[in-house]
Parts: C-alpha cells; sequence; structure tokens
C-alpha cells in the first residue's frame, strides 16, 4: 500500500459519472458522524440568533468595519488576530491530520457536513439507496415527480435559509428576519442569501464528493502530513484475501477463502464510490461509513470485527506503531505556542489606538527664545464599548511639555477623533533632527487604558540660532 | 475543445479564483476601508461599504478568474501531444 496517489484510470472529469447514493449504514462511527452534523450545523444556525450584552453575540458587522465576538470587538486594525486565527486553524488541520488522517474531511469539513444533511433529505423523500436508483432510471410519472419535487423543495427551502444564515452572521439577523417577512430585504443581502444559498445548493446536492475529488486543495495536499504512523482507514488484505462469497457457518480457511465475503456493502456505503479494499486512494475522505458496514457484515458472519479499520501502516506491516513522532510534535507545540501567545495578547489588549502624525509643513518652531515647538496631529480610536475621556502626556526629554486646546479629549464607543499636540521642550534640550520621545495617551478613569507612542522631535540643528 | 475539457474548466478555473479572491478581499478590506476608496475617486457616486466589499470580491474574482483561463488555456496541449 502507498501513500494516497490520485487513481491512474481516471477517466474524463464531471461528465459520464453515475451518481453516488451511498447505502444507509448504522454504527458507532456513523452515529459520531451524525452527532458532529447536528452539532455543527446546530451551532451554524443557532449562533447568530444567540445575544449578549444586549447585541449580537457573533456579529461581523462589515458595513460599520468592526466584529463582534461575544465580549470582544474587534477592529480592523486588529486583524492580526484574524491572521492569527488562520495559522492556528491551519496548524491544528495539519496536527491532525499527522496523527489520525483525514478526520476533518470525515466529520467536520462543512462539505461533508452538509452533503450529509442533504442526503437525509434525500432518503426522506426519495427513500434508501435501491429506491433512489429505481427512481433514477423510471420514467417520468406522478411518483416521481412527487418525490423529485419534494427534495428538491426542501433542499431548496433549507439552503435559503443557509444563505440567510449567512448573511445573518454580517447583518444583524433579527433585523434581517424582520425585513425579510416584510420582503424588503436590501439588494445586497438578497444577492448574498441568493448566492451563498445556490452554493449550497450545487455543492451539497449535487456536486458533493466530486467537490472532494477535483476540487479541494486540502484533498492534494493532505498526504504530505502523512506517515507510517497516520491512522488511516484500511483494509486487512491478510485476513480477507482471498474473498468469496460463502454459506454462513462453515469455516472459510477449509475452502481456502479469507474473511471477506465480498457482499461490496463497503462499496455501496462510500460516500465518494471507491473500493477501500483496493488500498488507501486519495478520494477517501475516511468517513468510516466501509467500517461500519463490514462490522456490520462480520457480526452476522459470526467473524471478529475490524476487517477493514482505523490503522496504521506500521501496525499492518507488523511494524511498530509510534504516536509520539517528531512531526506530531512540532505542530502540537507550534499549536500550543500560536494558541496560548493569542490568548495571552487578547487578555492584555488594549481598546485603545493611537496614530501620531507630525505635522509635515512646518519642521520646528521656536515658541520664545527658550523653548521649540513640534506639533502632531494625535488620531485616537476608541476601541471600547463606552466613551472615554484621554489625557495626553510626553515624556523622554527633558523639560517636555504637551499643549492641547482641551485637557481631554472625550471619544464615543467605535469612534474615532484626532486633537492637536503642541509639544514644547527648551531650546537646550534638544539638538538637530528626530530626537525620539513617548506620547502616552491615557484614560482618566481607567489607567489600564493606556497607550504609548514613539514619536521624533525635530530641533534646531547645533549650527542654528 | 472537447466537452469534458470545457467542463473540467469551470472548476478548473472558477474555483481557484473564487478561493484566492475570498482570500484576497478579506487581507484588502481589512486593511482599507472602501469608504475612503469612494470618497477618492467616485465621490459623487451612491456607495454603501457592502456595495464596495461585493464589487471589490468580484473584481478580484475576475482578476484571478483571468489568470486561471489564461494558464489552462496555456497548458492546453498542443496538437502533436494529444492521442
Amino acid at each position: 500500500m502507498s501513500k494516497p496517489e490520485p487513481a491512474a484510470d481516471d477517466g474524463p472529469m464531471y461528465i459520464a459519472r453515475e451518481k453516488i447514493h451511498p447505502r444507509e449504514v448504522k454504527g458507532p462511527f456513523q452515529t459520531l458522524r451524525h452527532l458532529a452534523v447536528i452539532v455543527l450545523l446546530g451551532i451554524f444556525y443557532g449562533l447568530p440568533w444567540l445575544q449578549w450584552d444586549g447585541r449580537q453575540a457573533v456579529l461581523f458587522d462589515l458595513p460599520a468595519r468592526q466584529f463582534h465576538v461575544f465580549g470582544l470587538t474587534l477592529w480592523p486594525q486588529d486583524f492580526v488576530y484574524l491572521a492569527l486565527l488562520l495559522v492556528i486553524a491551519a496548524l491544528s488541520l495539519f496536527f491532525f491530520t499527522a496523527l489520525a488522517g483525514r478526520l476533518w474531511c470525515g466529520y467536520a469539513c462543512p462539505q461533508t457536513v452538509w452533503t450529509e444533511a442533504f442526503i437525509w433529505m434525500e432518503r426522506w423523500t426519495e427513500g434508501k439507496r435501491q429506491q433512489r436508483i429505481k427512481l433514477d432510471k423510471a420514467p417520468w410519472s406522478r411518483q416521481k415527480i412527487l418525490r423529485r419535487g419534494s427534495k428538491h423543495l426542501l433542499w431548496i427551502v433549507f439552503a435559503l435559509f443557509t444563505g440567510f444564515t449567512f448573511v445573518g452572521y454580517f447583518t444583524p439577523i433579527t433585523e434581517l428576519a424582520g425585513r425579510l417577512t416584510t420582503l424588503s430585504l436590501g439588494p445586497w443581502e438578497t444577492f448574498w442569501v441568493l448566492f451563498y444559498g445556490v452554493a449550497t445548493w450545487g455543492n451539497a446536492g449535487f456536486l458533493r464528493e466530486q467537490v472532494c475529488i477535483y476540487m479541494c486543495p486540502y484533498a492534494r495536499f493532505q498526504s504530505a502530513m502523512f506517515d507510517n504512523n497516520t491512522l488511516i482507514i484500511s483494509y486487512d488484505e491478510e485476513r480477507g484475501e482471498p474473498r468469496g462469497g460463502r454459506p454462513r457457518g462453515i469455516d472459510p480457511r477449509e475452502r481456502g477463502l479469507g474473511d471477506c465475503i465480498d457482499c461490496n456493502l463497503c462499496v455501496q456505503a462510500c460516500p465518494t464510490g471507491i473500493d477501500i479494499r483496493k488500498g488507501l486512494q486519495y478520494e477517501c475522505i475516511a468517513c468510516a461509513a466501509c467500517i461500519d458496514a463490514c462490522n456490520g457484515v462480520m457480526d452476522k458472519m459470526n467473524y471478529p470485527r475490524g476487517l477493514i479499520r482505523y490503522s496504521t501502516e506500521n501496525a499492518m506491516n507488523g511494524k511498530p506503531e509510534k504516536v509520539l513522532r517528531p512531526r506530531v510534535m512540532i505542530y502540537g507545540l507550534a499549536l500550543l505556542v500560536l494558541t496560548t501567545g493569542v490568548v495571552y495578547s487578547l487578555t492584555q489588549r488594549v481598546p485603545l489606538a493611537v496614530e501620531v502624525l507630525s505635522d509635515r509643513n512646518v519642521v520646528y518652531r521656536e515658541v520664545d527664545w527658550y523653548t521649540i515647538e513640534n506639533v502632531y496631529t494625535v488620531r485616537v480610536l476608541n476601541k471600547d464599548r463606552v466613551a472615554h475621556d484621554y489625557r495626553l502626556e510626553a515624556e523622554g526629554l527633558e523639560g517636555i511639555e504637551v499643549v492641547t486646546r482641551e485637557d481631554t479629549l472625550r471619544v464615543g464607543p467605535g469612534e474615532t477623533d484626532s486633537v492637536v499636540a503642541r509639544v514644547q521642550v527648551p531650546r537646550d534640550a534638544v539638538e538637530g533632527a528626530g530626537n525620539p520621545f513617548r506620547l502616552i495617551m491615557e484614560s482618566t478613569t481607567d489607567p489600564d487604558i493606556r497607550t504609548v507612542n514613539t514619536a521624533r522631535f525635530h530641533g534646531p540643528s547645533p549650527g542654528d540660532n | 475543445m472537447s466537452k469534458a475539457r470545457l467542463l473540467r474548466s469551470l472548476g478548473g478555473t472558477l474555483w481557484p479564483s473564487f478561493l484566492t479572491a475570498a482570500v484576497a478581499s478579506v487581507v484588502f478590506f481589512a486593511n482599507i476601508d472602501p469608504e475612503t476608496l469612494h470618497m477618492q475617486t467616485l465621490p459623487h457616486w451612491e456607495f454603501s461599504r457592502m456595495a464596495g466589499y461585493t464589487i471589490g470580491f468580484f473584481m478580484f474574482w475576475g482578476v484571478g478568474l483571468a489568470s486561471s483561463v489564461m494558464t489552462f488555456v496555456l497548458t492546453e496541449r498542443s496538437p502533436q501531444e494529444s492521442p
């Protein structure tokens, strides 16, 4: 068995494909998958309705350019957190892939989750696998139109609701629902509801496993994270072969047979339509449906379970297994360090951003014989949820002083304002251009809300008088 | 071009450009407010931020698509190579 590689006899892509109707199987892994679908979809559809501090708990308010995540409000200036979050997501994907293979694909990928939900609806309206295959071949009749029609109706309603929920992450969902009931959605909202709805409908209803096989970048590079100790779904060839049918209750060894009764259930259960007995293939999304299907058969035959099982390449070849490999430890360590760092910096985050711009027109000004002045524009963004009064101070040069028109600057929540700061320094304390000093902005009510900006003070060159 | 190749071109061009456009829009608009662009370019036109984001996303998608299509055309097998 080799690392997963695209099958050579791929044939033409996208066309001449027979629709795959995965057989419904029962077993612990399928129960786990169903649970994952319910929990993940529950989170997706439920989260926008959750309120927190009188506003939507999770709201990516694009028009106002602020993200609310529970008690936290993030601004475009906090973009670094989003970037770090993505890095963490990628690292966890690497970590879990190295450890347990394509867990993501089988249990958590939105494509898998929505496809599963769409297959449930297909099952409710068109029946089990055999009935669906028959219905596909049957000529159009009242019955077929009814079943097909109700399936598509369910799909479309569900897909539109999905699109609506998606937009609800960007526009307050209760208002959105209100506008929907009065049919007064804005043009962009309507557009994105339809766009996301149609994408869901197409991806989960029609494209399904083709997304994994032809469109998913992760499916192509995940094998790079694999090694011989990665959990994969494998068929125990030694035990199973030679496969073949047999009556129940006989000893297969006597007839020179392996444990595989060639019932084909593993193939029928596979949502990507592969035969796991041919070895690991890159189409395999590790959903473990074949494990559950095969175990059911093994139970009926009174054979031990696990002809198809989660295993590693080393275990299959009788070599010792190792869970803690350098690869796993490096991914794990990087993940831990980064996550701790982000959580720590989020707790230390100051809800205030200050920008200092020096006046470009005048380099310096002599206020009187003893004092040199530089003028700066200080822009303040209050990232807190309440208004604050801020006071500006300067330090780092002898005798430095800041003069502002008002003593304090009041900025409302989420608002920006700027103040002109005239910084004055005794003539003999500065020499030439570029003397660094610090401007400190502090809330008058909360000394924790404090920023320090370094700026440069320009004085006359030593030769000038 | 065969029908199979034509169909393959859809997945091979629309999809990667969509993915990159999504990432590009996030990075771009995290740093640049569409409102600023609006004021600097066509201040007389009526544009909401939402419209800015949407136009930006489709612009990125368009650019990515152009590049993908070009790659697709350029990697078309030459007549000597095809079976």
